[in-house]
């Protein structure tokens, strides 16, 4: 009878010890998951933090790099339109400015900047039978050809009917025609195309 | 008590051990799964909340950059109505200078 009831008290414990063990074990196992459960989701909020963040730089550029398109964008837009307008401006001085030059013949300075370019193109070529011919719209023949006669003889002066070069002007040459200098209006304005958009800009726009 | 009755205690005993460590481990495993559901919430939420952001400071950027190119057309057309007004003005003292100048030379 003391058997049995000893038998039975260890079978109590031994159950009472698989329980306890397996309850324990149970608790581990649950306290485990919920630790790495914590680690999961700490890691993916970091992971989140990261991401977003980086979104948020590459936005921060690319939103940089968006305004300076815009901005330059339109300011290049816009210095042109200020280069087309100054163009144009120019442009319209140029016009007139040949246009009053083609009428040149018509003016009091007429005869002294013919005597001036006949006696440069002379000059440039340096020969004393050189050949000047000179042309100009709405000229006095007779007025051309009296200012021919002060040239040193053997001075050829020949008188075109049309203006040279469509402004007028004068062309000297040598005896035989190899040396030619152009000193026509159009060519004057070519020389000087430098010069004549730097009085004109800075004339207009101060600049 | 008898040594089959002993035995079978045991088995029982050991069953339902076993019973409550693989309820243990199921219930483990659904925190795992839940918690991974929940990290991917968590960071679908985040980026889904940076990409908002992103787009309202990309539109914002380009708001204010039009209104500042705006300001820049602005100052240009002024520009422009000034040359206009120089150019009526000076017109002619540029012709009668150019006009010298290729005269001149």
């Amino acid at each position: 009878m003391w058997a049995v009831s000893k038998l039975a008290e260890s079978l109590d414990k031994l159950h009472n010890r698989i329980l306890s063990d397996a309850r324990l074990k149970a608790e581990e196992t649950i306290r485990g998951a919920e630790e790495k459960a914590k680690r999961t989701l700490d890691e993916a909020r970091a992971q989140a933090q990261r991401d977003a963040d980086e979104i948020l730089s590459k936005a921060s550029l690319e939103a940089e790099s968006i305004r300076r398109s815009i901005l330059s964008s339109r300011i290049r837009a816009n210095r042109l339109r200020v280069l087309d307008e100054k163009n144009k401006i120019v442009q319209n001085v140029l016009k007139t400015v040949e246009q009053n030059l083609s009428e040149l013949a018509s003016t009091d300075q007429f005869q002294p900047t013919l005597k001036q370019i006949v006696d440069e193109a002379v000059d440039a070529i340096g020969t004393d039978n050189a050949v000047v011919r000179v042309g100009f719209h709405n000229a006095d023949r007779k007025s051309l050809e009296s200012l021919g006669r002060t040239f040193p003889q053997g001075t050829r002066f020949v008188v075109d009917e049309k203006p040279i070069d469509g402004l007028g002007g004068v062309v000297a040459s040598d005896a035989g025609g190899k040396m030619i200098f152009n000193n026509s209006i159009r060519a004057r304005l070519e020389r000087l195309d430098n010069q004549l958009l730097t009085t004109i800009s800075s004339t207009i726009f101060g600049e | 008590m008898s040594g089959i009755e002993a035995v079978r205690k045991i088995v029982e005993t050991e069953t339902q051990a076993k019973r409550i460590t693989e309820e243990a481990k199921s219930k483990a495993q659904e925190l795992l799964e839940r918690a991974a559901v929940e990290a991917q919430d968590v960071r679908h939420a985040a980026i889904s909340h940076a990409e908002q952001q992103k787009a309202q400071i990309l539109k914002d950027t380009r708001e204010k950059a039009e209104a500042d190119a705006g300001n820049s057309d602005m100052e240009t057309d002024s520009l422009l109505q000034n040359y206009k007004k120089m150019f009526e003005e000076r017109r002619e003292v540029a012709v009668k200078k150019a006009v010298d100048l290729i005269v001149g030379g």
